[in-house]
């Protein structure tokens, strides 16, 4: 099995979506990230999720944690607020950036696994001449190595 | 020799004060010149405290450092900010005077940018609150910090080469420094008001979600606050019975870490945190700078010069210190210019009679003192800086030397009837 055949259609979103929007669909379809696309349809970076939860967190309890605790259970209650008016561009610009990892569709399963390890990514880009043929995840590329044989 | 030690010497601070180069680099780069052409030999470098590293001044800095490891973990700082703001009622002003009092007795104990790293979230979380500008209470803060850090000789690096150079106790600091400094912190107050005024408008409903934190969340272990407290407690005590004792405060700050680390049970991930290497690496490597310009006789060349200036007089020469210090530390780092200076002050002082040490209080008044006036005088202002940045609050260099200018000016001009009074007119 190569790349071409896990490959399967993923959602994305365009640079200059609204933020909340992107965020509504990663939530509503249980995804761990979405494919960034360039306004010339290219796709070039990911949304992980966790890089909405360091947006929106003030950078000072991401630095001290502690505060997080002090703030009590309705501390959370406004952080989605910072994302009215942005657009994915926002999330994803300056040392936010992730890069999509990307597969050529020959690429074999241990490749793709190497390309997961080595970027940390959940989320690998099948892409043939710049074009998104579809994405494979950790967790189908798991299913696929805890397949009986 | 002479002239490559002192050319060695003058680059390597040209390189530091400009940050073309990391300092470690710079100053590990110029030690290793020094030795590679035999200007100190590794002797001198290792074994001799006149001339080579200052051992009492790396581990007094490392001993502190775990100890704040450890403490840090318990969230007490975050436990005092709060409930501070809340006494205050969350108005504004009243918030700025705890956290300014705050920041400066915590850094008459911690060190500076320790201070800084363990107030500004806090004050972040606080001013997102009551919906004022932070950058006031940030700079605030910083400059507090700097003047609070000069009461003893934990407080702020120099004052440690200070003690260890002119064989001053913790005692000596806290009855010659902290009384000014408990008048400059009052000053700083009356300054914030009037600099900061526009920052202090109060919303009732704004103050009200202040109210609602819950600063007993912010202690997780209250069995390491207690443990961290009675280790701080006692070294302190040690610190000040150090006489007695007959121990330096190198060796309490380490046995206290010691115990600490044994009490903590922490992994040594956490308690090393706030161990700072390269700075630890800095200090080394630029007291063998420093000892290649004693070797060669640059610094006895320099006191000659300066006796000859001041015409033996420690008047003059306290003055002019303080002055000079002033100056040069608002636009040098204050830590290499007082590993500098010490060697020289130490010359001075044999030559002018230095009463009460006064020559030495003028040293670390004007060099910490001196750090408030640009954000590159003093590590802490430029980590408040980076904090500030990264929570999307810039604050240029011309805003900061604004403020601190005056800050350094006001603090400093007060210095000299303090000096004055206590150590010539009333002596």
């Amino acid at each position: 099995m190569i790349a071409r055949d896990l490959a399967q259609p993923y959602p994305s979103v365009g640079m200059d979506d609204p933020a909340l929007a992107a965020v509504r669909l990663m939530a509503e379809q249980h995804l761990p990230g979405l494919v960034v696309c360039e306004p010339s349809g290219r796709p070039t970076r990911v949304l992980p999720a966790t890089q909405v939860l360091r947006f929106v967190i003030p950078r000072y309890v991401q630095d001290d944690s502690t505060l997080a605790r002090v703030m009590g259970e309705r501390g959370h209650e406004r952080l989605l607020s910072e994302l009215a008016d942005r657009t994915v561009r926002d999330l994803v610009s300056g040392d936010r950036s992730v890069e999509l990892a990307v597969a050529h569709p020959d690429d074999s399963v241990l490749e793709l696994a190497v390309i997961m390890a080595r970027t940390h990514s959940p989320l690998v880009g099948v892409v043939e001449d710049g074009r998104l043929l579809g994405c494979v995840t950790t967790a189908q590329l798991l299913d696929l190595l805890l397949a009986p044989r | 020799m002479a002239a490559f030690a002192v050319v060695v010497f003058v680059l390597a601070y040209a390189l530091i004060a400009s940050e073309r180069l990391h300092r470690v680099t710079v100053a590990l780069g110029g030690a290793g010149l020094m030795l590679a052409a035999g200007v100190v030999s590794f002797d001198d470098a290792v074994h001799s405290t006149e001339t080579g590293v200052d051992w009492e001044v790396v581990f007094l800095l490392l001993g502190m450092m775990v100890i704040v490891g450890v403490l840090r973990q318990t969230g007490v700082f975050e436990y005092v900010a709060i409930r501070a703001t809340k006494l205050a009622g969350g108005r504004p002003f009243r918030v700025m005077v705890m956290l300014v009092v705050i920041t400066a007795v915590a850094s008459a104990l911690l060190d500076n940018v320790t201070t800084v790293l363990l107030v500004a979230p806090v004050t972040l979380l606080v001013c997102q609150r009551l919906g004022v500008p932070p950058v006031p209470f940030l700079m605030a803060e910083v400059f507090a910090s700097n003047i609070g850090g000069t009461a003893t000789l934990i407080g702020d690096p120099p004052n440690i080469i200070i003690a260890s150079r002119g064989g001053l106790t913790f005692n000596d600091f806290a009855a010659n420094l902290a009384p000014v400094v408990a008048v400059l912190v009052v000053v700083l107050l009356v300054l914030c008001r009037w600099m900061f005024r526009e920052a202090f408008t109060f919303d009732a409903e704004r103050a009200a979600e202040v109210m609602a934190l819950d600063e007993r969340e912010a202690i997780s272990d209250p069995r390491l606050l207690v443990k961290a407290g009675a280790v701080l407690v006692l070294v302190l005590a040690g610190f000040v019975l150090g006489p007695v004792i007959g121990q330096p405060p190198a060796v309490v700050a380490l046995l206290g870490a010691g115990v600490l680390v044994l009490l903590s049970r922490l992994s040594p991930r956490e308690y090393l945190a706030d161990v700072e290497a390269p700075t630890l690496v800095f200090f080394a490597g630029l007291f063998i700078m420093v000892g290649a310009l004693i070797k060669v006789g640059a610094i006895d060349q320099l006191a000659r010069w300066a006796t000859e200036a001041t015409g033996g007089s420690a008047q003059t020469a306290t003055f002019l210190l303080l002055g000079v210090s002033a100056v040069l530390s608002g636009v040098v780092d204050n830590i290499p210019y007082v590993a500098t200076m010490a060697p020289l002050v130490d010359s001075l002082a044999a030559d002018t009679g230095n009463p009460g040490s006064v020559l030495w209080w003028a040293l670390a008044l004007g060099a910490d003192l001196g750090g408030n006036a640009t954000v590159i005088g003093a590590s802490a202002n430029v980590v408040m800086l980076g904090i500030a940045e990264k929570n999307g609050y810039r604050i240029t260099f011309w805003h900061f030397a604004r403020y601190g200018v005056l800050v350094t000016a006001v603090t400093v001009l007060i210095c000299v009837p303090y000096l004055y009074l206590r150590y010539f007119a009333f002596a």
